[in-house]
């Protein structure tokens, strides 16, 4: 069976398809050829999926649903920042136990936020570009055609090469390999609720962290992640000193469910993956960016000509 | 735990190691000779280092009375700068150390209930050449004064220092008279264990990873940071620099009192993998 279509469909680089679906049958007829050819290759088959598309799955392969590994994508992909450094983690497992790896993820489920689904977006769009070197492996993104908003379905045309088909996948007629720069490049929509708004300068690392772990307290968050907040503000103001001109400044602001704080300097940089995937044990720099989305719920990172902006939020 | 934080009063009980900053003579000599009294009452040998504190003692028969036989009769001594030199070589950590245990010793041999020495030591503070292993001694007199050994010590230093070397010497002293501004951080030694507090952030970050690479520990150590307040991924990279210093030298490190927060940093940062740490919850 494996040298019926191993040669056939064995990719020589990293493939990325959209699955839209419509309803549960869709679903399941998008997904379950995918899995099943995965399982038959022996290749290590990994589902990342809402617990209750998991269950779906689970009861529809059968005996087959123990042979793949199960993640809550609730979980592991809250920041679609992480995301890219939870795949490097399971191509590097994979390829040292001598597989392949076929992935499906469902990062952009319905009901997230709309700030989420742009970074899922953003995420999509650098997939290409983080695994365009390495070992070659298949990853299918399932979007739900009903229940997504307009601009999420169309961005996800945009943002994959192929759309899964029943007889295998066709180029996306909207991929647009330049929408991740086009994206990262854009600064982010202002928020439309009052904002306090200060300047730090090399000497208020101090002050800038308090007043954001007081403002994080004055959100309701607890201590644990009003903590993680107050790193998150010291990571990002340093960077503002180090790397952004040597100043910055803060926005801090709460929605009806988040906290927001946002550090902006007139720095640029100009690795969209920056903060992604670690810098490597041996680099002393960059690690802050790094720790801040995998301690954070969304963090998004703009940067062009016209300065940095780092914003964080922070789900009450 | 040891007494630490800052502090108004020149009061000391056995084993503290106080940081004064000074900068009106006035009260820099109340503060000396109250300190010297505390020690007196106390049944210690009193030891004066530096011309600056030997000159508190004129005057000072207020709060000591015999002055002179005080000196006469070996209950209190002194030693300029020179003379410490002479006696102990330059200045070298280990040097200092052996001779200060064995003059604890010989307070304790003569009856005494301790050694109290107050030194000041702008000078060498501000000697370029010197600062750097001046603060090394600071951090292994603490492990000295923590162990117990008898000695008490005030150790005096101008105001008008820079503040980089004021917090220098300020952060490796338990307690502190002085600007808290110039060291959000304090290391120092209790009992068995070094002991974090404060917060640390890439500004200090340097200052702490210079003072831990001249930590003296035993076969294996352990580090509190119950009182840490605050890291950032600068501060974890001195400890975790640390840790991989101390397991080249096969000694083990226990992080003792880690809050969640700073444990997934250091699974985060992948320290789990090249510094080896056990981490164990805050005791005593």
């Amino acid at each position: 069976m494996s040298t019926r279509g191993s040669s056939a469909t064995a990719p020589t680089a990293f493939t990325h398809e959209v699955l839209l679906y419509r309803d549960d049958a869709t679903f399941l007829a998008g997904l379950l050829p995918f899995l099943h050819e995965g399982l038959a290759f022996d290749e290590e088959v990994v589902v990342a999926e809402p617990p209750d598309r998991q269950e779906l799955l689970r009861t529809a392969l059968g005996p087959a649903a123990a042979a793949v590994r199960w993640l809550d994508v609730t979980e592991l992909g809250r920041n679609p920042g992480r995301l890219i450094d939870a795949c490097t983690t399971l191509l590097a497992e994979a390829t040292a136990a001598g597989r392949r790896l076929r992935g499906v993820g469902e990062s952009a489920w319905p009901g997230r936020h709309d700030a989420e689904y742009a970074e899922c977006r953003l995420h999509e769009l650098l997939l290409g570009t983080a695994f365009a070197d390495g070992p070659p492996w298949r990853l299918l993104c399932p979007y739900d055609q009903v229940r997504l908003p307009r601009d999420v379905r169309t961005g996800a045309l945009l943002s994959h090469p192929l759309v899964a088909t029943p007889t295998g996948g066709r180029p996306s007629t909207s991929f647009s390999p330049d929408a991740a720069a086009a994206d990262f490049g854009t600064p982010l929509p202002p928020p439309h609720e009052g904002v306090l708004r200060g300047t730090y300068g090399p000497e208020d690392l101090r002050p800038t962290r308090r007043t954001v772990a007081s403002f994080a307290r004055s959100c309701g968050l607890s201590v644990e992640r009003s903590e993680a907040l107050e790193l998150a503000a010291a990571e990002l103001a340093t960077n503002s000193v180090r790397h952004g001109g040597g100043s910055g400044s803060l926005a801090m602001w709460r929605t009806d469910d988040a906290a927001v704080v946002e550090f902006s300097d007139r720095g640029q940089l100009t690795e969209p993956l920056a903060g992604r995937r670690p810098p490597g044990a041996e680099r002393s720099g960059g690690w802050g960016l790094y720790l801040v989305n995998q301690l954070c719920d969304l963090v998004q990172v703009r940067s062009g000509s016209w300065g940095t902006t780092v914003r964080v939020t922070t789900w009450r | 735990m040891r007494a630490h934080g800052s502090v108004k009063e020149p009061e000391a009980r056995p084993a503290d190691h106080l940081c004064w900053v000074h900068d009106d003579d006035e009260s820099f000599d109340m503060a000396v000779r109250a300190f010297l009294a505390g020690g007196l009452a106390r049944g210690e040998r009193l030891l004066c280092v530096g011309e600056r504190a030997i000159a508190t003692l004129d005057g000072a028969g207020e709060d000591l009375g015999d002055v002179p036989g005080l000196l006469a009769d070996g209950a209190l001594g002194t030693m300029t700068v020179v003379e410490a030199y002479a006696v102990a070589g330059p200045l070298v950590a280990e040097r200092q150390r052996a001779f200060y245990a064995t003059e604890t010793a010989r307070a304790l041999a003569d009856g005494y209930s301790g050694l109290r020495v107050v030194a000041e030591l702008s000078e060498l503070a501000a000697d370029s050449g010197q600062h750097a292993e001046l603060v090394r001694w600071e951090h292994v007199a603490d492990e000295l004064l923590a162990s117990g050994a008898g000695m008490t010590a005030m150790c005096a230093y101008r105001s008008d220092l820079p503040p980089a070397t004021l917090g220098d010497v300020l952060a490796v002293h338990p307690l502190a008279h002085g600007p808290g501004h110039v060291t959000p951080y304090r290391l120092f030694f209790d009992a068995d264990r070094v002991v974090l507090t404060g917060s640390v952030d890439t500004s200090t970050a340097g200052r702490l990873a210079t003072a831990l690479a001249g930590t003296p520990t035993g076969r294996s150590a352990v580090l509190d940071l119950g009182g840490l307040e605050f890291v950032d991924v600068a501060g974890c990279r001195a400890l975790a620099g640390w840790a991989i210093a101390l397991r080249d030298r096969g000694v083990p490190l226990e992080i003792r009192g880690a809050s969640a927060l700073v444990q997934r940093i250091w699974r985060i940062l992948g320290f789990s993998d090249i510094a080896p740490v056990t981490f164990a919850d805050a005791r005593g």
